[in-house]
């Protein structure tokens, strides 16, 4: 039994210069976090205490979303809950009812691609319009985000400049970046100048003040909300952060991990209405509040979306996002789709090879590899072990337990060494698959001792 | 039951171990010169700072870098290549085609080089929409590091404000970094 990322991965394998060029520019990104990493003494102290605030907001969210409430709604904005992505999209649509508006400008969300917003408001007849530059080309070329800071890693400029020579009237044959950035530029200035509605995620939720804060590179996110008379904000709730203190530390540690970057262009505070318009807060809980119980994985949560554990996994880079069955890919997305439905989305625990990078270099302190090695430990319980692996085990034990059989067994063991390749690779023996075993050798280290031979 | 008193119970069912609130307390980094830092950082982000020296005049600096700008927005009174007050139009879509825009900064970041703008325009739009931005800021305004940014920033009043480091950019075009995603292609930083 092949995992569903393992035969996925398999086909982004068989373009290898794709392959290659996507494992080293994500390598290149990780590397230009180190630097920046170094450059702060403190580095591992900010790691700490991001890592420690997280874990005091997350066992203190009745209060702090609460304070929130109360401070974003001093600030005249109106904050809707919603616990689960129906109920999300629902607020969402009523708003934009409210206001007859017929199309949403909108920046790169992860959550509102984790509620599927976005299909749900063009079955109602809403033109949704993504306005991260990255966005906007998958979009318009019907694709997903491989990558959830780097969307469009996996796709290649002549691929993009067919696209927008066919949609947008580019000059044909004209693949250069700055060419098509400006061009998309072009194209999306008249989508800012006539939305109706703006719509952005959070990075941050500042209990203290009632702001949300939106980290950007593009200024998307800022000129989405500069023309429309109506915002609406969304956050899934461990996004909360108690005050602006705190707040400091994480912008420190975001941009950092996740681009190599010192900050964002743009770490963008949004506080009151528009003038003479509407802010609209949706907090969204949607199987948040389960995790809360599971002592396993509630460190999850402390996860801030900044992607670095994507750009140092070493599966990742060599199988791409598109690999993975959850939306979210790499580590996170590994833990975060067993947390959403572990039956469905247990074919992505495989794609770690346990090197434990992510956990190493995670600015909030997650670990990531350590709860896909306990995903592994449930998957017999959840009906999804591997068959092959499960009988193989099973025998091991057997053998394991019974010492003179075990010698018995390893005696004849260098057999192996020389039988024809279909018994040894084949379809019983699933570590054989893309592997090649070492030869037994010829005496057991128990026999080596025994003759005196181990120096 | 309101799905707000829905999600708060499902919280504090859910919620094990409630942990303390640490200590934020941090030996953050400082710059022999903070200027310096600054200028270095916003250099490397893609922007261009220029330090004012003595008997320069902001008008013409501005000027010289910006000579073929036809539109410039501004709101500042000291401010005399402005050729319209952005405060004067009602509607913030007006403002497309705006060569440069001049604002002002309340302070800068050196690790970093972020300015910190709250909203003084009466429509925010003016900090995005130009093709250019010229921000001036107090040389004698930059703080080392964000910790202390947002120590100065606890008690702040504002309705919406931006930490802005260097020009709108992107690199979703095969990781090659391109200015004026959607923002100011260039950023000017003069210290004045």
């Amino acid at each position: 039994m092949t995992t569903k990322h393992a035969i996925a991965g398999t086909r982004f394998i068989a373009n290898e210069t794709q392959e290659k060029w996507h494992d080293e520019t994500l390598w290149m990104v990780r590397a230009k976090r180190d630097k920046q990493s170094r450059s702060l003494p403190e580095w591992e102290r900010l790691r700490d205490l991001a890592s420690a605030i997280k874990m005091y907001s997350n066992s203190h969210l009745d209060t702090l979303l609460e304070e929130f409430e109360r401070n974003a709604v001093a600030n005249g904005a109106i904050v809707h809950w919603a616990k689960d992505a129906e109920e999300h999209n629902r607020i969402v649509y009523d708003i934009l009812k409210q206001h007859g508006a017929k199309n949403l400008i909108k920046s790169k969300s992860m959550l509102t691609e984790e509620c599927e917003m976005s299909p749900y408001l063009f079955s109602k007849g809403i033109d949704v319009v993504e306005s991260d530059l990255g966005e906007r080309i998958l979009q318009l070329m019907k694709l997903k985000p491989s990558h959830i800071v780097l969307p469009a890693i996996h796709v290649k400029r002549q691929a993009i400049g067919q696209m927008m020579e066919e949609k947008l009237g580019t000059e044909p044959g004209n693949y250069d970046p700055t060419y098509l950035t400006h061009a998309m530029r072009r194209h999306l200035r008249d989508k800012f100048l006539h939305a109706d509605v703006a719509m952005t995620g959070a990075n941050f939720a500042v209990a203290s003040t009632g702001e949300i804060v939106v980290c950007t590179n593009e200024g998307n996110a800022d000129m989405g909300t500069s023309f429309p008379k109506v915002h609406i904000a969304t956050f899934g709730m461990e996004k909360i952060v108690p005050n602006r203190e705190a707040l400091g530390v994480f912008t420190r540690l975001l941009a950092r991990s996740g681009t190599g970057q010192p900050v964002t262009s743009y770490t963008s505070h949004y506080r009151r209405p528009p003038e003479g318009g509407e802010f609209h807060i949706i907090i969204v809980d949607n199987g948040r509040s389960d995790i809360l119980a599971d002592a396993d994985h509630v460190k999850t949560l402390n996860c801030i979306r900044c992607g670095e554990c994507m750009n140092t996994c070493p599966v990742y880079r060599r199988t791409g996002g598109y690999s993975y069955t959850y939306f979210i890919p790499g580590p996170i997305g590994i833990n975060l789709g067993m947390l959403r439905n572990p039956k469905q989305f247990a074919d992505n625990v495989s794609a770690c090879s346990l090197c434990l990078s992510c956990s190493n270099v995670c600015p909030a302190k997650v670990d990531l590899g350590e709860q896909i090695y306990k995903w592994r430990q449930k998957l017999d319980r959840i009906g999804r072990a591997n068959p092959e692996k499960k009988l193989m085990s099973a025998g091991m034990k057997f053998l394991m337990e019974r010492p003179a059989l075990f010698n018995t067994a390893l005696k004849f063991a260098p057999v192996v060494n020389h039988l024809p390749r279909f018994m040894v690779y084949n379809a019983a023996n699933a570590w054989g698959k893309g592997r090649e075993l070492p030869a037994f050798a010829k005496e057991s280290f128990n026999d080596l001792w025994k003759k005196n031979k181990v120096k | 039951m309101s799905s707000k008193e829905d999600i708060l119970a499902r919280i504090r069912q859910n919620t094990r171990t409630r942990y303390e609130m640490p200590d934020l307390k941090l030996d953050a980094i400082t710059y022999e010169d903070k200027i310096h830092t600054f200028i270095e950082q916003l250099k490397a982000g893609g922007g261009e700072a220029h330090l004012l020296q003595p008997g320069e005049k902001v008008d013409e600096v501005i000027r010289s870098y910006y000579p073929d700008a036809k539109r410039i927005a501004s709101n500042l009174p000291e401010i005399g290549c402005a050729t319209f007050n952005p405060d004067e139009l009602s509607d913030p879509r007006e403002l497309d085609g705006t060569d440069l825009a001049i604002v002002k900064g309340s302070f800068g970041v050196a690790e970093n080089a972020a300015v910190w703008l709250p909203k003084q325009t009466r429509h925010k739009a003016v900090f995005f929409i130009s093709n250019a931005l010229v921000i001036l800021l107090d040389k004698e305004e930059i703080v080392h590091n964000m910790n202390e940014a947002y120590r100065r920033l606890a008690d702040a009043d504002y309705d919406y404000g931006v930490f802005m480091s260097g020009p709108s950019k992107t690199a979703d075009i095969e990781q090659a970094l391109v200015f004026g995603a959607h923002g100011p292609i260039r950023v000017t930083v003069v210290l004045v």
